[in-house]
C-alpha cells in the first residue's frame, strides 16, 4: 500500500508538470499583444511590463522560468490588478469554491447511496420508478437549469415567507452553502444513484449473499454487512473523476449565485485575458483534481482490502 | 421410516421468466436418513440446485415459486417459512456449501468473521469467543496456521482452503445435514481427492447426513451410500449405489454410465456422450422426460409419463421407465426384475 | 413419499401400452434457432424495449426539426418583432392599425389655474382616471380630473394591483401645473396589464393618496412598420383602426422580440452540429488510436497509452476555455470550429482506452490467432476482424458521447465562454433566458427543454444499444 501510494503520488507529480506544460502551449499559441488590453502603455511602460512578466525573453527561456515559478508556487502577479498576487488570488477564492464543491460532492455521495439502495430495495415497485424518473431528470437536465431553478425557488420561498431565510445570493453562512451546493450536487447525485442500484442488483445475485442466506442470517443483516458494503465500493471508485466534474462544473452555480469562487474569478480572467491568472488558475485547479483523485483512491484502497494487501 | 431426518415428497418448482414459466423441479420425492450420504446425479440444468436451494428458502422469490410439495425436516415442514422461521434451521441444522468457493465468501469480510458471524447470530457468542472458535473450526478442516488465516481475506486464499473455509463455516453449529452442492466442481483434480476425504471423515466425526450434488459418477461411487439420478427436472432412478451402478434400471443412467471413464474402460470400449441435450424445461414432455435421446423409446413413452415405482420387494430401487412394465421388450443392459419372459420375443 | 406399491401390479393396470420402437424423429438438435447476424439481433433487442425505441423517434424528429424545420417554418431567427417583445407563447396575435405616432398635445385646462391658490393639508387624490383614448401598444393616454389645491401630479406604473402608496411601481413622470390634467406613456408599452396611478402634488411633496387605474394596451402597428415587415404590401388597403395579422410566435419570443421557434431551430444546427460532429471525430480519432496501440502493443502501447492517460487528467472544462482563447477567439465570440476543435483534442482517449481494451482482448482470441497463421496480413486483420468486432462498443460509446458533447457546449455558452450572441445556440439561448427568468420563463425553459429531451434521448437510446448489444455477447457465452 505504501508503495503503491507513493508510485501514484509520483504519476501525480508528472501529470501535474504535463498539466503546466499544456497550459503554457496553450498560453503563448495566443494570437495578439498580451499587453494590448493595458490602455496608454508607453514604450518605457511597456518595456518595464514586458521585463515584469519575463515577456523581452525566448519562448523556452520563458518556459524554464514559468515551470521554476511554478516549482515554487509562485503564480506571478495579476496583468489586470497589477498589484495582487494570483497566488493571494487563489487563497482568497479557492476555499470558497472548495467548501462549495466538497459539500457538493458529500451531498451527492450520501443521496446517490441511499436513494440508489432504496431503489434496489423497491425493485420495480413505485419507490424505485419514481426514483429512476428524477434521476433520469437529473441526469439529462443541465446543471445551470438546475442552478436557475434553485435560486428561483429560494426568491418563491422567501416571498412566501415573507422575509429572506434563505439568501438567494451571496456566501458566508451555511444558509447560503445549503441550496448551491445541492444544486451542483444534482447531476453527479443522479449518476451515483444509477451506478449504486446497478451494483445493489448485481450484488444481491452474488454467491455469497446465498451463502449468507443459507448461513441463517436476518435479512436486515444481510443488507447491511453483506450487500451494502459491496455494492457502495463501485460508488466509490467513480468518485475521484465525479469531484473534478463537480469542482469546474461549479463555475455556473458561482455565477448564478454570485458566489464568489475561484471558478467566477477564472471566468472574469478569461474575459479580461488575464494571463498570469488564467496559468495559475489552471495550473492549480489541474493539481488539485489530480491530487483528488489519488486521495480518492488511496481512500478507497483502506475500504477495499483487496486493493489495501497488494 | 423413522429414522429419515429429511423427507421430501412431490417438490415443484417454477420461475417466471420473461420466456414463460420454467418448470424447474417436477415432482421431486426423496428422503436422506441419519448419517447417510445421498447423492443427487445428472447433468446440467436438470434441475438438482433448485431442488436444495428451495429446501433451503434461497432461490430468488419471485421469479422463483414453490407450486407443490412437502419437505419435512424431523417432521416439521420447512417449505415455505417466513425468513425469521426458516433462519431457525439454516446454518443450524442444515449447512450449505457451493460450487464455486471463491464468490461464496464476502470478499471485504475476514474468514473468520464470516465463520464467527454464524456463531454469533445463532449461539449467541461474543465477538472474541466467536472467532476464537472460528480458528478452531478452520483446525478442524485441516487448514494451518488457522490463527493468521482467519484474519484473511478470501483473495488471499487458494481454491481448496476457500471450500475448506466453506466446510468450516456450514459446520458452525453442529448440523446433522450438510448439502454440499457440487462442492468440488470447480477446484482441481487433486485437490477434490482432498476435499472429498475431509467431507467424509468429519460427517464420521461428526455424525451428519450429507446431499451431495454432483454430475461426476466417480464422485457418487467414492461418497454415496444411496443415489437419486435426476433428469429433466425429475428423479427417473434412485437406489443404493451398487444397485444404481450394477443393476441400472433406467436408460438415462446407463447412458451416464457410459459416459463415464472408469478403469475398466479398455481401448475396445469406448466413452459414449448421450447424444442431443435435456428438454426445453418452459414446456416439459408430456411423456417420459428422456423420450428426445432414448435409445430404446417407444411408442407409448411419448406421450405418456412413466410411474416412478419400486423395483422388488425386498429393496428400495426404484425406477421411471416403461421398460419396467412386465410386457416391455428387454433391453440387454438394463435390470428389468418385473418383465415376464414369455412375451419377449417381438414381431420385428 | 415414495410409493411402496409393487411395480407388477401397478405397471399392470397401465394397458393400451403399445411397446414398438417410437418412430418419432428423435433429432438431437430439436431446440435450434434460425441463425441471427449479430446486427440483427441487436436491432430485434433493441425495438422490444419502448424506451429505447422511442427515443430513437425522438431522435429522428430533433433531426427532422433541425434540418427540415427551417424549411416549413420561414421565419428569420433574427428579426426583432418589437411589438411583441419577450411573448409568451400564445396563438397568433393581431394588432391595429394606426398612424403614426403624433405629439400629442395633453389637456391643459384652461379655466383652472395652475398654481395652488392656498396650501391644503391635505390634498385628495384626483378622480375620474380614465383612458383619453384607445389604449395602444404605440401610446396609452390617460386623464383625470383636476385637484383643488394641487401644484402638479406624479404618474406611475405598475404590473400589479398597488397594496399601498409604496407600491405604485415605476415613476413615469410628474407634471408639473395644476391644470395639466393628462399622461401619455409610450415607455415599452407591451399588450399586458398595466395599472397607472397618480397622485397629486402641492408642486413640492406628494400627497399621502391616490387613485388607480388599469389599462390593457392593445397591439398596435403603423403603416411603416407592417411595410417593413411585410405585413401588407403598398398596394394592400387598410384603413386606420383595422386590424391585422400579426406574426404568429407559436414558442413566443424572447427579449429582443426575435422568434423562438425560429431561434430553436438555428439554435439546434449549432447544438447538434457541434453535439453530433465533435463525437463523430474524436470517436474516430480515438478508434484509431487506440486500436493502433493495441494492436502493436508493447512499448508503443505503453507509451500511447500514457499520452492519453495526461490528456485525460487536464482540466476539462478550464481547457475547452483555454483553447478558445489559444485560436484567438476573445471573450464574447462566437467560436463553433475552435470548440470543436477543442472537444475533439480532450475527447479522444476514453474511446482509445475502451478499443485498446478490445482490440487486446480480441487479439487473444482463437480466430485471430488462427488467421494469422493462414497468412493473412495486418492491415487485413484489423479491417476484416477487429474493428467489426468493435463496432458495437463503439457505437455505444458514440451514443453517449453526443449528450456529453451537448451538456459542454451549453455549459460553455452559458457562461459565456462558447457560442455568443448573436449566433444561437440552446446553450447561449438558456444564457439570455436566465435574465428574463423571473419575468419571462419562456425564454429559459424553451431551450432547457430542447437540451434535456435531446440529453435525455441519446442516454436512453445508449442504454438500450448497450444492453442489446451486450445480451448478445452473453448469450453467447
Ligand atoms: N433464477 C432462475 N430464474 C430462471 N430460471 C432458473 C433460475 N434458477 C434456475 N433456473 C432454471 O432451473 C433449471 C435447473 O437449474 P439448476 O437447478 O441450477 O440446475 P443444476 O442441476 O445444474 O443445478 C435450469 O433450467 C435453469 O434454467
Ligand atoms: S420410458 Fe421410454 S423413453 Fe423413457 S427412458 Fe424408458 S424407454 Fe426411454
Ligand atoms: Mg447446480
Amino acid at each position: 500500500m505504501l508503495a503503491y501510494t507513493f508510485k501514484r503520488l509520483l504519476a501525480g507529480v508528472v501529470t501535474v508538470w504535463f498539466i503546466a506544460t499544456a497550459t503554457f502551449i496553450a498560453m503563448h499559441s495566443v494570437p495578439g499583444d498580451p499587453l494590448m488590453n493595458d490602455k496608454a502603455v508607453t514604450a518605457e511602460i511597456r518595456a518595464n511590463l514586458e521585463k515584469k512578466y519575463g515577456l523581452d525573453k525566448s519562448g523556452p527561456e520563458q518556459y524554464l522560468i514559468f515551470m521554476s515559478n511554478m516549482l515554487r508556487g509562485d503564480f506571478g502577479i495579476s496583468f489586470t490588478q497589477q498589484n495582487r498576487k494570483v497566488n493571494d488570488i487563489i487563497r482568497d477564492h479557492f476555499p470558497v469554491s472548495a467548501t462549495l464543491g466538497l459539500l457538493a460532492v458529500f451531498f451527492a455521495a450520501i443521496g446517490g447511496i441511499v436513494w440508489g439502495a432504496l431503489t434496489a430495495i423497491y425493485r420495480n415497485r413505485l419507490p424505485d420508478i419514481i426514483i429512476m424518473f428524477l434521476v433520469i431528470l437529473g441526469i439529462s437536465v443541465p446543471s445551470f437549469v438546475f442552478a436557475a431553478l434553485g435560486q428561483l425557488s429560494l426568491v418563491k420561498i422567501n416571498q412566501l415567507l415573507g422575509s429572506s431565510v434563505i439568501p438567494v445570493a451571496g456566501w458566508g453562512t451555511f444558509g447560503h452553502m445549503l441550496v448551491p451546493s445541492l444544486v451542483l450536487g444534482l447531476g453527479t447525485m443522479a449518476l451515483l444513484t444509477r451506478l449504486m442500484r446497478s451494483s445493489m442488483l448485481e450484488v444481491v445475485n452474488e454467491d455469497y449473499i446465498k451463502t449468507a442466506k443459507a448461513k441463517g442470517l436476518s435479512p436486515i443483516r444481510i443488507f447491511f454487512k453483506h450487500q451494502l458494503r459491496n455494492a457502495i465500493l463501485p460508488v466509490l471508485t467513480v468518485l475521484g473523476p465525479q469531484i473534478a466534474a463537480i469542482t469546474t462544473g461549479g463555475f455556473v452555480v458561482e455565477l448564478v449565485f454570485a458566489i464568489p469562487g475561484l471558478g467566477r474569478y477564472f471566468v472574469q480572467a478569461v474575459q479580461q485575458l488575464d494571463y498570469t491568472v488564467i496559468m495559475g488558475t489552471t495550473v492549480f485547479y489541474g493539481a488539485f483534481l489530480v491530487f483528488m483523485v489519488i486521495l480518492v483512491d488511496i481512500i478507497y484502497g483502506f475500504v477495499d482490502p483487496r486493493v489495501r494487501l497488494q | 421410516m423413522t429414522d429419515s431426518i429429511l423427507e421430501v415428497t412431490d417438490l415443484s418448482v417454477e420461475f417466471a421468466t420473461y420466456g414463460g414459466r420454467v418448470k424447474a423441479v417436477r415432482g421431486v420425492s426423496f428422503d436422506v436418513k441419519a448419517g447417510e450420504t445421498l447423492a443427487i446425479v445428472g447433468e446440467s440444468g436438470c434441475g438438482k440446485s433448485v431442488t436444495v436451494q428451495s429446501l433451503m428458502g434461497i432461490i430468488p422469490m419471485p421469479p422463483g415459486e414453490i407450486t407443490g410439495g412437502v419437505a419435512k425436516l424431523n417432521g416439521k415442514d420447512i417449505l415455505g417459512l417466513t425468513s425469521k422461521e426458516a433462519n431457525e434451521f439454516r446454518g443450524v441444522k442444515i449447512g450449505m456449501i457451493f460450487q464455486d468457493p471463491m464468490t461464496s465468501l464476502n470478499p471485504t469480510m475476514t474468514i473468520g468473521d464470516q465463520i464467527a458471524e454464524t456463531l454469533m447470530v445463532h449461539r449467541g457468542m461474543g465477538k472474541k469467543d466467536a472467532f476464537d472458535r472460528a480458528v478452531e473450526l478452520l483446525d478442524k478442516t485441516k487448514i494451518s496456521e488457522a490463527a493468521k488465516r482467519a484474519k484473511q481475506y478470501p483473495f488471499e486464499f487458494s481454491g481448496g482452503m476457500l471450500q475448506r473455509a466453506m466446510i468450516a463455516q456450514s459446520l458452525a453449529c453442529n448440523p446433522s445435514l450438510l448439502i454440499a452442492d457440487e462442492p468440488t466442481t470447480a477446484l482441481d483434480v487433486t485437490i477434490q481427492a482432498q476435499i472429498l476425504e475431509l467431507m467424509s471423515e468429519l460427517q464420521r466425526t461428526e455424525n451428519m447426513s450429507i446431499i451431495l450434488i454432483t454430475h461426476d459418477l466417480a464422485v457418487v461411487a467414492r461418497m454415496a451410500d444411496r443415489v437419486a439420478v435426476m433428469y429433466a427436472g425429475q428423479i427417473v432412478e434412485s437406489g443404493t449405489v451398487d444397485e444404481i451402478f450394477y443393476e441400472s434400471a433406467h436408460p438415462y443412467t446407463l447412458g451416464l454410465r457410459a459416459a463415464m471413464p472408469s478403469n475398466k474402460t479398455t481401448r475396445e470400449k469406448k466413452l459414449t456422450p448421450i447424444l442431443g441435450s435435456p428438454p426445453d424445461l418452459f414446456h416439459p414432455p408430456t411423456g417420459c422426460g428422456y423420450f428426445a435421446r432414448c435409445p430404446y423409446a417407444m411408442k407409448s413413452c411419448e406421450k405418456m409419463l412413466p410411474p416412478e415405482c419400486l423395483l422388488t420387494a425386498e429393496s428400495n430401487h426404484q425406477s421411471r421407465c416403461w421398460l419396467q412394465h412386465p410386457d416391455a421388450p428387454e433391453v440387454q443392459e438394463l435390470f428389468q426384475p418385473a418383465r415376464t419372459q414369455e412375451e419377449a420375443p417381438d414381431a420385428g | 413419499m415414495t410409493d411402496s406399491t409393487l411395480l407388477k401390479t401397478r405397471l399392470q393396470a397401465v394397458s393400451n401400452l403399445d411397446f414398438s420402437p417410437s418412430d418419432t424423429v428423435q433429432s438431437a438438435e430439436q431446440i435450434s434457432r434460425p441463425s441471427l447476424s449479430y446486427w440483427q439481433d441487436a436491432w430485434i433487442r433493441l425495438k422490444k424495449n419502448t424506451r429505447a425505441l422511442v427515443s430513437l423517434y425522438i431522435v429522428i424528429g430533433l433531426a427532422l426539426f433541425t434540418l427540415a424545420g427551417p424549411i416549413l417554418w420561414q421565419v428569420d431567427p433574427a428579426l426583432q418583432d418589437l411589438n411583441q417583445l419577450s411573448q409568451a407563447p400564445s396563438l397568433p396575435k393581431q394588432a391595429i392599425f394606426v398612424e403614426e405616432h403624433t405629439r400629442w398635445e395633453g389637456i391643459v385646462l384652461e379655466n383652472f389655474p395652475a398654481e395652488p391658490e392656498a396650501f391644503l393639508d391635505v390634498l385628495p387624490a384626483p378622480t375620474n382616471l380614465r383612458t383619453a383614448e384607445t389604449a395602444t401598444t404605440q401610446a396609452v393616454r390617460i386623464a383625470w380630473d383636476p385637484v383643488v389645491g394641487a401644484g402638479g401630479y406624479a404618474v406611475y406604473r405598475n404590473q400589479h394591483l398597488p397594496e399601498s402608496i409604496n407600491d405604485l411601481g415605476l415613476p413615469l413622470g410628474t407634471k408639473l401645473a395644476g391644470n395639466e390634467v393628462s399622461y401619455e406613456d409610450r415607455l415599452n408599452v407591451e399588450g399586458r396589464d398595466y395599472y397607472y396611478s397618480i397622485v397629486s402634488t402641492d408642486g413640492y411633496d406628494e400627497s399621502d393618496t391616490y387613485i388607480t387605474l388599469k389599462v390593457t394596451p392593445d397591439l398596435a402597428i403603423t403603416k411603416t412598420e407592417a411595410l417593413s415587415r411585410g405585413l401588407i404590401t403598398e398596394e394592400s388597403i387598410v384603413a386606420n383602426g383595422e386590424t391585422i395579422d400579426l406574426e404568429f410566435h407559436p414558442f413566443g419570443t424572447d427579449y429582443l422580440g426575435r422568434d423562438m421557434l425560429a431561434r430553436l431551430m438555428e439554435g439546434a444546427r449549432v447544438s447538434l452540429f457541434i453535439g453530433i460532429v465533435a463525437p463523430f471525430l474524436y470517436v474516430m480519432f480515438g478508434i484509431f488510436y487506440g486500436g493502433f496501440a493495441g494492436y502493436f502493443g508493447g512499448n508503443l502501447d505503453a507509451i500511447l497509452m500514457r499520452f492519453a492517460d495526461f490528456v485525460v487528467a487536464l482540466p476539462f472544462l478550464l481547457f475547452m476555455i483555454l483553447f478558445k482563447i489559444a485560436f484567438g477567439i476573445g471573450p464574447g465570440e462566437s467560436g463553433v470550429l475552435p470548440m470543436l476543435i477543442a472537444l475533439v483534442l480532450l475527447g479522444w482517449p476514453a474511446t482509445a482506452r475502451l478499443v485498446r481494451g478490445q482490440v487486446l482482448q480480441i487479439r487473444t482470441q482463437g480466430y485471430i490467432e488462427a488467421a494469422r497463421l493462414l497468412g493473412a496480413k495486418d492491415h487485413y486483420l484489423i479491417i476484416r476482424h477487429i474493428i467489426p468486432n468493435t463496432m458495437g462498443v463503439i457505437l455505444v460509446t458514440l451514443t453517449f458521447a453526443v449528450p456529453a458533447a451537448i451538456f459542454t457546449e451549453a455549459f460553455l455558452s452559458f457562461i459565456g465562454m462558447g457560442v455568443a450572441p448573436p449566433t444561437p445556440s440552446w446553450g447561449s439561448m438558456c444564457n439570455e433566458g436566465v435574465k428574463t427568468m423571473l419575468s419571462h420563463p419562456h425564454e429559459l425553459f424553451f431551450p432547457a427543454l430542447f437540451i434535456s429531451t435531446t440529453v435525455l434521448a441519446f442516454n436512453l437510446l445508449g442504454d438500450g444499444l448497450t444492453e442489446a448489444l451486450d445480451s448478445r455477447m452473453r448469450s453467447r457465452e
